[in-house]
């Protein structure tokens, strides 16, 4: 696996790819600016949803509660599941029980996260992915680049080859609304003869026990309505209090994923359909371990608008496949690690701090703070490649000691040309800061 | 005033001007400044590597220069913002200042004596405007102000222009300009090609590091464009 | 110990942050009809509507959801219409199926109440369940190839409004 620093050098050697996906996605960026700006409110709308999630946090065991009895109460069986095992594992005992051998499925992160396509698959279900970005990086056998614009790595050509391969397409044709209708047409089949459908959740209200799920395309709600079963799959940390709350996130939700006021649906799912079965999965998977920690806890507030992938310099160069795991950007680099230090100790570092994550994200998440807390987190548990950690000790003495670090200095002023190598990884693009004769403290002692 | 001048390790080595000009400049402007002799480095570099833990030695080096200060003013906005959130004094948090935040907040500066007739880049630097709130950023819906244009628009014939993109990084950040190679140089090219766009002759910041990073992307491409610090402008004769 | 007992376990309540109420400060600017455009409806009188739809059907309530599978122009009534972004509230309730404002090729709806804003909304939702509801705000569509808006994607291909507010 190639670690983010390797993989986006990749991408990035093919430079005008890589503008084109930059500008590509700081045109979403402009899109979300255009619709915040023109709201007086903005601000204050983002507070109030930070402070509601902060609320349900503090008190997130008795909202999980009180969603279950009410939800129960309305027909809808709740499941619980402490990982991404056991939530696969419950989604394959309910699709089983149906006997179904094939299903629509629409997007969830949660089920990337838990990798529940393969899971389903070694089981012999084939698992149909309804959103368009989806269904095509299925069709590739490739991960979602980006959590609302799956396919957004991918130009119009390369659809247009995928459908020529899997849809019978003509070869060449590339044209969005052409490809878009011959995916409307074979997703439409799978619609309406499928008995089971999983969906995502995007809020789950503790009040009244029904929770949301917002698209654009309208594929959840054409698999849930004519489905004998639905399952929706929600991480834990997708409980709002009450329904008057969705007012807040709903206004934030689209304006800060696409610059959109409202995506056009946002389905509330309370009872099911007369004769239907419907399920809800409730997954940990490491959440209740951020939930404990005060320095990540805000990570759970995310309400994935990737709004943060957006406005991220690093991520608009380097690709969400660069993050070698589901959910990519500045938020993927926070949640990942929780989940396995070691295999995303690059994650963390593979960012400058800017900050312009966390002033995008429409809840507030402290995010450039979160990333600099993972990197002594990281460090402290040992995962700092040797050299690293001898040269981090070296600079740390050197810094503490005056006399040493002005005789350093000085050598290093003396004997810069040494440094002028492509082995030395700042030399390869960029010329090196040319070495004064004295250093400032040198020409003060003169004055 | 009484000021202690903090001089960023990597401004006392490579880049002196930087701290000559912050140096006179705090004394044209009725300023005693000390420069205490043994300070060092804030730290920064280790912390931002994971390595807060470490940097015990160069925290307490950077107390015993600064001890007894009101005010520790340096020309850095990501060293002063380091400062300010992880210096275990709570006195050196609370008396550290970036250059421009000290004209504008301290001093209350009105007018300036410099000369500098050309058109210039105004590149952000992210730590000292996210983060010290120098000036506005376009992420948030909040009333525009910029500390540092209006200390520009104190200077003789200057004419200041902001690129497309107007707060994007450049790229630096740290130790990542060479953990993550190409991509900061992708940032720093970018950030380049948009000052280009804008037939500027200088590119000016608050933070050496940016400008060190473009000012390496520059030469090795040939351009004229040079970089200056904010201060060697505010300074100029 | 059940998956249940295991994660409610390790939830720790935390200190304690009030919640902050409804929200407050909404702005009142928003024009539902202008909205509407934004979002790839159109808006039409009913004289108009016969001319456009002469063939479009109102349906009963059907049990199977399948049978809407056929239908070109299918007309229903919403609840209340949002200006600020063009959404429609509707309801299982007022709906033929749930999946009918899905399922038809061409969608029209009669709208009689427009609220300021999703607040307001929900406010006019208020304690009243629906088995199911939606918003629901424009055509179907998608950007998913190369950022280009294709309208129609799975839900319906067009939206019209008539406005008897």
């Amino acid at each position: 696996m190639l670690s983010h620093a390797e993989a986006s050098e990749n991408f990035i050697a093919d430079a005008a790819r890589t503008d084109w996906h930059d500008e590509t996605l700081w045109l979403v960026r402009e899109k979300r600016d255009k619709v915040s700006k023109v709201l007086p409110e903005w601000e204050a709308l983002r507070e109030h949803a930070s402070q509601i999630k902060d609320h349900t946090l503090a008190n997130l065991g008795e909202y999980l509660q009180a969603f279950e009895a009410k939800a129960q109460a309305n027909g809808i069986t709740v499941h619980w599941a402490a990982d991404a095992a056991e939530h696969n594992a419950i989604v394959h005992e309910i699709i089983a029980a149906q006997g179904s051998k094939i299903l629509v499925k629409s997007k969830s992160m949660l089920t990337e996260e838990c990798h529940l396509n393969d899971y389903l698959v070694s089981k012999g279900i084939e698992v149909i992915d309804t959103d368009l970005g989806e269904r095509i990086v299925q069709f590739r056998n490739e991960a979602p680049s980006h959590i609302v614009l799956p396919a957004i790595h991918l130009k119009k050509e390369d659809v247009g080859e995928t459908f020529h391969q899997f849809l019978g397409t003509p070869k060449g044709n590339k044209d969005p609304q052409f490809l878009t209708e011959a995916a409307r047409q074979h997703l439409r089949g799978h619609f309406l003869a499928s008995e089971v459908a999983i969906t995502g959740v995007n809020f789950a209200i503790a009040e009244t026990g029904e929770f949301v799920v917002c698209t654009n395309e309208g594929n959840a709600d054409m698999g849930a309505h004519l489905a004998k079963v639905h399952i929706a799959c929600m991480g834990i940390e997708k409980i709002i209090p009450k329904r008057a709350d969705l007012a807040v996130f709903l206004r934030l939700l689209a304006r800060s994923a696409t610059g959109q006021l409202i995506t056009t649906y946002s389905s509330h799912f309370h009872q099911p359909r007369e004769g239907q079965e419907m399920h809800i999965v409730l997954i940990d998977n490491g959440r209740t371990r951020q939930l404990a920690d005060p320095k990540y806890k805000n990570s759970l507030k995310c309400i994935r608008c990737a709004a943060c992938f957006n406005t991220c310099p690093v991520y608009r160069r380097s690709g969400g496949h660069s993050y070698h795991q589901p959910v990519a950007g500045p938020i993927g680099s926070i949640l990942a690690p929780n989940i396995d230090k070691k295999a995303n100790v690059d994650l963390p570092f593979a960012s400058t701090l800017c900050g312009s994550c966390s002033n995008v994200c429409p809840v507030k998440i402290n995010i450039h703070e979160q990333l600099w807390f993972w990197r002594q987190d990281l460090m402290a548990a040992g995962l700092a490649p040797a050299a690293k950690s001898i040269g981090m000790k070296l600079m740390a003495f050197v810094l503490s000691n005056p006399a040493i670090y002005r005789l350093g200095g000085s050598l290093i002023r003396r004997f810069s040309g040494v440094l002028n190598t492509r082995l030395n990884p700042w030399y390869k693009q960029r010329e090196m800061p040319v070495a004064p004769k004295e250093s400032f403290q040198e020409w003060y002692k003169k004055r | 005033m009484r000021v202690a001048l903090f001089v960023p390790c990597y401004i006392d080595q490579f880049y002196p001007q930087v701290a000559v000009a912050s140096l006179e400049l705090l004394e044209k402007l009725g300023c005693e400044v000390v420069v205490p002799k043994d300070q060092t480095c804030c730290g920064q570099p280790m912390a931002n590597s994971g390595f807060a833990s470490s940097t015990k030695g160069c925290d307490a080096n950077f107390s015993q220069n600064f001890e007894g200060f009101d005010y520790i003013v340096g020309p850095s906005g990501s060293c002063v913002l380091h400062l300010k959130e992880h210096h275990p004094s709570e006195k050196i948090r609370a008396s550290v200042y970036e250059i421009c935040e000290f004209l504008t907040d301290v001093l209350k500066v009105t007018s300036l004596s410099a000369k500098f007739p050309h058109r210039v880049g105004l590149h952000q630097s992210c730590h000292g405007q996210r983060g010290l709130h120098l000036s506005s950023m376009s992420e948030r819906n909040d009333k525009p102000f910029s500390k540092l244009q209006d200390l520009l628009a104190m200077i003789d014939g200057i004419e200041v222009v902001l690129p497309q993109r107007e707060d994007e990084c450049c790229g630096f950040g740290g130790t990542f300009c060479v953990t993550e190679e190409a991509v900061s140089v992708k940032m720093g090219q970018d950030r380049i090609n948009a000052h280009d766009a804008n037939a500027v002759n200088y590119i000016i910041g608050v933070d050496t590091s940016c400008l060190m990073h473009m000012e390496g992307i520059l030469r090795r491409q040939g351009s004229k464009v040079q970089v200056k610090h904010i201060v060697e402008i505010l300074n100029h004769a | 110990m059940s998956a249940r007992e295991l994660i409610l376990g390790k939830i720790e309540p935390l200190a304690e942050v009030k919640h902050p109420g409804a929200f407050q400060g909404a702005s009142g600017e928003f024009d539902f009809r202008a909205s509407l455009a934004v979002v790839g409806a159109r808006v039409v009188t009913p004289s108009e509507l016969e001319e456009i739809f002469p063939g479009r059907r109102r349906y009963d309530k059907t049990l199977d959801g399948l049978s809407l599978a056929e239908v070109e122009v299918l007309e229903i009534d919403g609840e209340f219409g949002v200006a600020e972004n063009g959404a429609i509230w509707l309801t299982e309730e007022s709906l033929p199926h749930r999946v009918a404002p899905f399922i038809c090729q061409h969608l029209v709806i009669n709208v009689k109440k427009i609220v300021p804003h999703m607040h307001a909304a929900y406010e006019e939702l208020g304690k009243v369940k629906s088995s199911f509801g939606l918003f629901l705000s424009g055509p179907s569509k998608t950007a998913d190839i190369e950022q280009s808006l294709v309208i129609g994607a799975h839900g319906a291909r067009s939206l019209t409004v008539v406005i008897h507010a």
